[in-house]
């Protein structure tokens, strides 16, 4: 009786002890897994710190006081939208193609004042240099030709845009002829272009469009805001016109 | 037979694990890039876009972490699964829609022409490791991992599969 009540007594005490390093481990391993997951979690917040410290805001010059675009409406229009773009980016010919009648129409109404900024952003990219080729001639015609038929040569530029693959068929020659078609008068524009001379100015407004923050095309800004309200270019487009209408 | 399961094992983490370190490194300094790629597959909307483009590198790098070092092994093996079904289904996605973009995987990404011609290499490499990542989850028990200096290994349930 008295040894079968100790060695009951003597199970229990086990159990207790086992139950108590069960208790421990549990207790262990629940420290552990939190401190791994603080761990983890510095790890994700400072990786996010940096990211956001290295995130660039796009600060760009208000629309019409950049020496490197054209502009379409009246500067004193209730909406401005600055779009930076490069003539050989397939988004930024969606953009233009979804975008150019409406902006166009209201611009006219005098609802929205809008600049277009070509730049150079493709050239590394593709190894080609039509963008800076296109851009330059934009430049040149926009020097000699004014602001009305350089806006109408930057939209042939698109709707002759030549593909990323193979940039280059679309030579200086083709050029000079879009720009003839856009009412250039040939002998205004057509050494210059063969020459390459917009190259500086090209360089410049790379320049000015890096220092803006701009690091992908096409990147639009209404009122001096960065407008990114859409999932598709062509949802953006639609947003865009709806914003300013 | 189990001991060999446990090398092939920590081959899989390895080799997922350094995969998600380089992807996630080189985009955290590239958060505009990383911003710019997510945007391209024109799948989520854009605020959205913008806060996955700058969690998900910093996200790739601690499953990289995790895996390389096995720690919490599982669990880390389970988010690198999930995360590979995602951008398996991502670039499916934009290949379907006739899209041509670089899948910005290791930073870049934006629109690229002729990309259409890399997708199915990108789907088999992403398929490959869904696979390492869903094996390193189902073996539990991998060689030279963290977690079995972490967690008592004398204890009965495995450990890895604590979270």
């Amino acid at each position: 009786m008295s040894s079968n009540s100790k060695a009951s007594a003597r199970a229990q005490k086990a159990a207790e002890m086992r139950a108590a390093q069960k208790k421990r481990e549990t207790r262990r391993r629940i420290l552990t897994i939190g401190g791994v997951v603080v761990v983890m979690a510095l790890i994700i917040g400072g990786s996010i710190g940096v990211s956001l410290l290295n995130k660039k805001e796009v600060k760009a010059a208000a629309a019409g006081s950049s020496a490197y675009g054209v502009t379409i409406g009246k500067k004193d229009a209730p909406h401005s939208v600055v779009i930076y773009e490069d003539f050989l980016c397939p988004f930024c010919r969606q953009l233009e193609s979804a975008t150019r009648s409406d902006l166009e129409s209201l611009a006219a109404d005098g609802k929205v004042f809008v600049e277009y900024r070509p730049f150079d952003l493709l050239s590394q990219g593709t190894g080609s240099d039509y963008p800076i080729r296109a851009a330059g001639a934009f430049s040149i015609v926009l020097d000699k030709s004014g602001p009305e038929i350089a806006k109408k040569f930057h939209d042939l530029l698109y709707e002759n845009q030549p593909s990323e693959q193979n940039p280059d068929v679309v030579t200086d020659a083709d050029l000079v002829a879009l720009a003839v078609k856009a009412g250039a008068s040939e002998s205004d524009v057509k050494a210059a272009i063969e020459a390459g001379e917009g190259a500086d100015w090209v360089t410049k407004a790379t320049k000015e469009a890096h220092d803006s923050g701009v690091s992908s095309t096409p990147t639009v800004l209404l009122d001096g805001q960065l407008f990114q309200d859409g999932r598709t270019i062509d949802d953006i487009a639609k947003n865009l016109v709806a914003a300013v209408d | 037979m189990s001991g060999a399961l446990a090398w092939v094992g920590l081959v899989a983490r390895v080799v997922t694990g350094g995969v998600w370190i380089v992807a996630g490194a080189l985009k955290i300094t590239e958060p505009d890039a990383s911003i710019a790629a997510v945007r391209a597959y024109q799948l989520l909307p854009s605020s959205v876009a913008e806060t996955v483009g700058i969690a998900l590198p910093a996200i790739e790098l601690v499953v990289g972490l995790a895996l390389v070092l096995g720690v919490l092994t599982r669990g880390a093996a389970l988010i690198s699964a999930l995360l590979f079904v995602a951008f398996i289904i991502g670039i499916s996605s934009v290949w379907a829609r006739g899209i041509e973009i670089d899948c910005g995987c290791f930073g870049g990404g934006g629109s690229k022409s002729g990309a259409a011609s890399a997708y199915p290499w990108e789907i088999a490499r992403d398929a490959a490791l869904l696979a390492a990542s869903l094996f390193v989850a189902w073996v539990r028990r991998t060689r030279l991992s963290l977690d079995s200096l972490l967690f008592d290994r004398r204890s009965e349930s495995a450990p890895e599969g604590a979270v």
